[in-house]
C-alpha cells in the first residue's frame, strides 16, 4: 500500500530526500494545474510549480498533520502564482464591486445549462470545452482567473477568498459572477452555442 | 431584490450567504426565470474548471519537476534532519504532541496531587496534642509535633 502523505511528509522531515521526491511527483499535476489556472504561461506555471515545492519544503516543519497536506500545498501554489502576477504586472487591477445590468443581458442565460444539461457528467460537449478552459481563462483578466481557479480548484469560501486576496467578501461574490459570466461567454462561442451579440471576448 | 443585485449572490454554496441575502435571492428566483436560468448555467459549468485544467497539466511531461526540485533543495537541508530512532522518536513526539506534553507533566501533576493529598488528610496535625506520662517520681510528656514525638522529662511530683 503507498504511504500517506502524512507518512511521506514524516519521513521528509526526517530527512529522507526519496520521501519528499514521491510527494512532488504525487501532487505535481495538481499544483500544476493551479499554477497554470492562475498564471496561464505553461513555462512561468512550471516555475511556480516548482518554487512552491521549494517552499514547501523549507516550511515542511510547520505543516500541522491536522491539515490536509494537499489542501495546504495549493494554498501555497495559488499564494506564489498570485505574487507572480502582481510582480509582472502590478498596474493591472480589476476591482469591481457591483454588476451593471448591461453585463446580464450580454446573452442568453440558460443556453449552456441547456447545451450541457445540468447533471455534470462527461458528455461530448463537455470534453470539448474541458479542452478550452485553458484558452478561456487565458483571456480573463488576472484577477478574475485567480479568483475562479481558486473557488474551482481550491473550493475556498467567500471569506477565505476575501482574506487570501485582501478584497471584502462583495468584491469576491462581484468578481466571481464577472469571471463565470465571461467563462460562459467564451465557452458558449467556442461550442457555437447562440454566440452573445457584444459578448465573447473581453 | 432586482437581477443586478442577485447576480453576485448566484453560485454561492449553501451557508455561505447571510440569511437575509439567502431569502431575498431564493425569492427572486421563484420569480425571475432569467436569474433562474443564471443559476442553471453556473451549475452546468460547475467542475469544468477544475477537469479542464488538469486535463491540461496531464498533458504536458511533468517528469522532470521532481528533478528540478530537489535540485534545489541544498544537501545541508537533508543533513540537518535527525534520523535514526532519535528522528522517529522527535517524530512521535511531534504527532502526539498531546501526550507528549501530558508525559512530561505527570510527575509534576503526582507531586502536586501527593502535597493537596497529604494536606487535606493530616489536617493542622498534632503539634498541639501532649501525653503526660508518670511513673514513680519520674513524668515525662510527650509532645507529638509534625517533626514527630519529643519526650520531655521533667521533674517528680515531688520536686526531684
Amino acid at each position: 500500500m503507498a504511504p500517506s502523505d502524512i507518512e511521506l511528509v514524516d519521513r521528509a522531515r526526517n530527512g529522507e530526500p526519496e520521501a519528499f521526491r514521491d510527494l512532488v511527483v504525487r501532487h505535481q499535476r495538481r499544483v500544476y494545474a493551479v499554477a497554470l489556472g492562475i498564471v496561464k504561461d505553461r513555462d512561468l506555471a512550471w516555475d511556480v510549480a516548482q518554487e512552491t515545492f521549494v517552499r514547501v519544503h523549507q516550511h515542511l516543519a510547520e505543516f500541522r498533520d491536522e491539515a490536509a497536506f494537499g489542501t495546504w500545498l495549493r494554498r501555497i501554489t495559488a499564494r506564489i502564482a498570485i505574487d507572480v502576477l502582481r510582480k509582472e504586472r502590478p498596474s493591472r487591477r480589476n476591482d469591481v464591486a457591483d454588476v451593471p445590468e448591461s453585463v446580464l443581458r450580454e446573452a442568453a442565460p440558460g443556453v449552456l445549462a441547456t447545451a450541457l444539461g445540468t447533471d455534470p457528467q462527461e458528455t461530448v460537449l463537455r470534453r470539448e470545452l474541458s479542452g478550452r478552459i485553458t484558452e478561456a481563462l487565458g483571456q480573463l483578466p488576472e484577477t478574475h482567473r485567480a479568483i475562479l481557479v481558486l473557488r474551482e480548484m481550491d473550493g475556498l469560501s467567500y471569506e477565505e477568498l476575501a482574506e487570501r486576496l485582501s478584497i471584502p467578501k462583495g468584491t469576491v461574490m462581484s468578481r466571481l459572477f464577472h469571471a463565470r459570466k465571461k467563462m460562459q461567454l467564451l465557452l458558449a462561442g467556442y461550442a457555437g452555442i447562440d454566440a452573445p451579440a457584444g459578448g465573447g471576448a473581453p | 431584490m432586482r437581477c443586478a443585485g442577485a447576480a453576485p449572490l448566484l453560485g454561492s454554496r449553501p451557508g455561505e450567504l447571510d440569511p437575509t441575502d439567502e431569502a431575498l435571492l431564493r425569492a427572486h428566483l421563484s420569480t425571475c426565470p432569467a436569474c433562474e436560468a443564471r443559476q442553471a448555467d453556473l451549475l452546468a459549468l460547475s467542475g469544468l474548471v477544475q477537469e479542464g485544467l488538469l486535463a491540461e497539466a496531464s498533458l504536458r511531461d511533468l517528469s522532470g519537476l521532481a528533478d528540478g526540485v530537489m535540485a534545489r533543495i541544498p544537501a545541508s537541508a537533508w543533513r540537518g534532519a535527525p534520523a535514526g530512532p532519535l528522528g522517529r522518536l522527535l517524530s512521535f513526539l511531534r504527532h502526539h504532541r498531546v501526550l507528549a506534553t501530558a508525559s512530561a507533566l505527570a510527575p509534576a501533576l503526582a507531586a502536586l496531587a501527593l502535597y493537596l493529598y497529604i494536606g487535606r488528610t493530616a489536617g493542622p496535625g498534632p503539634a498541639g496534642l501532649a501525653i503526660e506520662v508518670t511513673s514513680e517520681d519520674l513524668a515525662a510528656i510527650v509532645l507529638e509535633t509534625s517533626d514527630g514525638p519529643v519526650i520531655l522529662v521533667g521533674e517528680g511530683s515531688d520536686g526531684t
